[in-house]
């Protein structure tokens, strides 16, 4: 690429620029390790054309600036604020990064490809709704459930998915959206218990748990750790302990304010 | 006896729906459900066979986990976290939590302790088991692709 077109123009550039944090973005939004982040941006920059780069990046922020050839410097910030997680994303904004650094392509293409990763298909809400069900009932399982457990937390996982959905639509932060479908999910479970006389209801609700402890929150921060990333691994340590006394939180006020139940 | 058969499956298929919520799809699934139920089939293999306590159980189950999500990560060209998220799932300690929260509500706070001691205590040896096999694979492959280009 550069050698065909030594001089690209600085809009030229600006646009590689974009393009090059819409895959960092991606990357750091759905899961992936700050370091995997910065040395992808890096790469990506050297082999648009650019002479040099800074990335840095915290879960939140991505700062990006390079040096052209000719001695202009460009910055761009990124601010990420919806975190998801998406592990397939994260492993073909890999995949195009890897083809885009073997053979760089012409700007067009480069940004044709991006939007074709944006819009990429993922599981309908009935096949989520089933996940949910699924996880649930193993999890409930797992923990010592017999199979009457099992079904009445497959009935509450539904539940879940449902308050997950709705506390999505009405965008309610996600330490909020933690405690409420926790509370919810726990709702739920003290009516099944109603219902099901045989079933033990700290089985199902441990089963709904697993779906909402952030366990990949937990690990991407410790291999942030690892890496070096002290201050991007703290921050997401904290987030996941946050998240998980919001999740015990609000199933505990359910459970005891509400249900009268003894734990 | 026939409990733990039951566990290990719900761990496989626990771990094969968190593969598949966080959208993976095809072989991938697979390779998820495998891992996670061999994490807790090392658990219990150090636990009952090994006669190991819960911690380094735990720590032995993470680090395997580990071990085969790296090594397989380079064979079929995928980022190491995208398999090892949904396979060190069943590891997570939900149930601790969940009894620690529960005793703290009920007053009872010796067993509060117990069990809020344990829950630090089971994430640290996972934690553990994740950054030493982190690091001395990343120091093994080094050293194989060093090999190899020589």
């Amino acid at each position: 690429m550069e050698e065909q077109t030594p001089a690209l123009s600085r809009t030229m550039q600006e646009g590689f620029m974009t393009c090059i944090l819409d895959i960092g973005e991606m990357l750091l939004k759905n899961g992936a390790e700050i370091m995997r982040v910065e040395d992808t941006l890096f790469r990506l920059c050297k082999s648009c054309g650019f002479s040099s780069a800074e990335v840095f990046s915290i879960p939140s922020c991505i700062i990006l600036t390079a040096r052209a050839p000719g001695g202009a410097t460009i910055t761009q910030t990124r601010r990420v604020r919806a975190r998801g997680t998406d592990l397939d994303l994260v492993s073909r904004a890999n995949d195009l990064s890897r083809k885009v650094c073997a053979c760089p392509p012409p700007l067009e293409e480069f940004q044709a490809e991006v939007k074709a990763l944006k819009n990429k298909k993922s599981y309908t809400p009935k096949q989520q709704l089933f996940i949910y069900c699924l996880i649930s009932a193993s999890f409930s399982v797992f923990f010592g459930g017999n199979a009457l457990d099992a079904l009445a937390s497959a009935i509450s996982g539904a539940v879940l998915y449902m308050a997950v959905s709705l506390g999505g639509l009405i965008r309610l932060n996600s330490i909020l959206m933690n405690a409420f479908s926790s509370a919810l999910t726990a709702f739920a479970v003290i009516i099944l218990c109603a219902f099901l006389p045989g079933a033990s209801h700290d089985k199902i609700i441990i089963g709904n748990i697993m779906l909402l402890i952030p366990g990949l929150a937990l690990t991407t921060s410790l291999r942030d750790i690892i890496n070096g990333d002290t201050i991007s691994g703290l921050a997401g340590f904290c987030e996941a302990v946050i998240k998980a006394l919001a999740i015990a939180a609000g199933s505990a006020v359910v459970l005891y304010g509400l249900g009268g139940y003894s734990i | 006896m026939i409990q733990l058969y039951y566990e290990t499956a719900a761990a496989c298929i626990g771990s094969l729906g968190f593969a598949m919520l966080f959208n993976l799809r095809g072989r991938r699934l697979l390779w998820c459900a495998f891992g996670g139920g061999m994490s807790w089939a090392v658990y219990i293999f150090c636990m009952l066979i090994m006669g190991a306590g819960l911690y380094t159980s735990l720590f032995f189950a993470s680090a395997a986990v580990v071990a085969l999500a790296e090594i397989l990560a380079r064979r079929i060209k995928t980022p190491v976290t995208v398999l090892m998220v949904p396979m060190i799932i069943p590891l997570i300690p939900g149930g601790t939590l969940y009894y620690a929260m529960s005793y703290l509500l009920e007053s009872r706070y010796e067993l509060f302790a117990r069990e809020a001691r344990s829950l630090t205590l089971q994430v640290f040896a996972i934690a553990l088991g994740i950054i030493i096999t982190t690091s001395l694979s990343r120091a093994v492959f080094t050293v194989i692709y060093r090999l190899k280009e020589k």
